[in-house]
């Protein structure tokens, strides 16, 4: 394991910043994934519970990588 | 305006006018053209998967799995055919075992692929496990609080950051747990969310949790302390 350095710190801090008191975890994030790709794939406005879903992916980088993977499948094989 | 949508796109489902609306500018964006509806399956997927005789959607949904997932992870050297297709079935047992959470809100596809990518990003990430113990991340903790924040050479920089940093350097200190400190230390060196969750010997919500009140305790302290959410967000913003 590395010695923590000046760049966690700014990640504690945007995690900080980020936070909220009601948030998303994993899970509820994942049962909505598909419908947040495929609208922001078609170009679509996101209600407040996509956006809830976007702020969890800002803070969680395991749904963020699977997220990717996921839009990739939608552009490439959809 | 009539805008034909091409029959296999539309399961018959409750979330009709939804996947509709979806399909239009799906046609305006030109991407790929969808499969056909016999390869791309039952018109009602969760129906078909339920069904006594659901052998062939069970058969015709791992192999979209499959072919998805060798998509999602073309780019990995470390995995192989075989495991593409040790992961398809995996996913295809979860996504039976969870068909009650599809709320038809994006096409079905789309959805078990979701479940797919998790399947195989959770397994390939159990490699990524380091080797660290909890002692190291606790002790780890108690710096974060200590040498860390003091040597972080943004210090005195600025009136803002220094007196951000003072102040997260206290709320760590007093405001969080042992526990909390070094799940926090786990996070910011990336170690897996799994191997945290073992470390701490608890489960995958209670961790979260765990997390999320620290966070929170260290968003109450500073703004206690008259640091402004504006400040949190800017004051290192690149
Ligand atoms: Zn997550």
């Amino acid at each position: 394991m590395n010695p923590l350095g000046p760049q966690h710190v700014r990640e504690l801090i945007r995690f900080v910043g980020l936070t909220r008191t009601r948030e998303l975890n994993c899970s509820e994030c994942r049962d909505a994934a598909g419908e947040l790709a495929e609208r922001r794939l078609a170009g679509l406005p996101l209600d407040e519970a996509l956006e809830r879903v976007e702020h969890h992916l800002q803070l969680c980088p395991e749904c963020t990588e699977e997220f990717r993977a996921l839009e990739r499948i939608l552009r490439e094989a959809p | 305006m009539v805008i034909s949508v091409h029959p296999g796109l539309i399961p018959p489902s409750a979330a009709e006018s939804e996947i509709i609306h979806l399909a239009i500018p799906y046609a305006r964006l030109n991407i790929p053209a969808l499969p056909p509806p016999e390869s791309s399956g039952p018109n009602d997927w969760p129906e078909a998967l339920r069904a006594p005789d659901n052998g062939a959607a069970v058969a015709l949904l791992r192999a979209h799995l499959a072919t998805r997932l060798r998509v999602a992870l073309s780019d990995r050297s470390d995995v192989a055919e075989a495991q593409i297709e040790d992961f398809a079935q995996e996913s295809v047992l979860r996504v039976l075992s969870q068909l009650e959470r599809f709320a038809g809100r994006s096409r079905f596809l789309t959805w078990a692929s979701s479940v797919a990518v998790n399947v195989a990003f959770t397994e390939l990430r159990r490699k990524r496990w380091q080797d660290v113990s909890l002692d190291a991340l606790v002790e780890a903790g108690e710096q974060l609080a200590n040498e860390t924040l003091a040597q972080d050479p943004a210090s005195g920089d600025e009136e803002d950051r220094t007196r951000l940093l003072e102040s997260l350097r206290e709320a760590i200190a007093t405001r969080l747990t042992g526990r909390q400190r070094a799940a926090i230390v786990g996070e910011l060196q990336g170690l897996p969310f799994d191997q945290i969750v073992s470390l701490l010997g608890t489960n995958r919500n209670a961790a979260y949790k765990l997390l999320h009140d620290a966070r929170l305790a260290l968003r109450r302290h500073l703004s206690d302390a008259g640091i402004s959410a504006e400040t949190i967000r800017t004051a290192f913003a690149p």
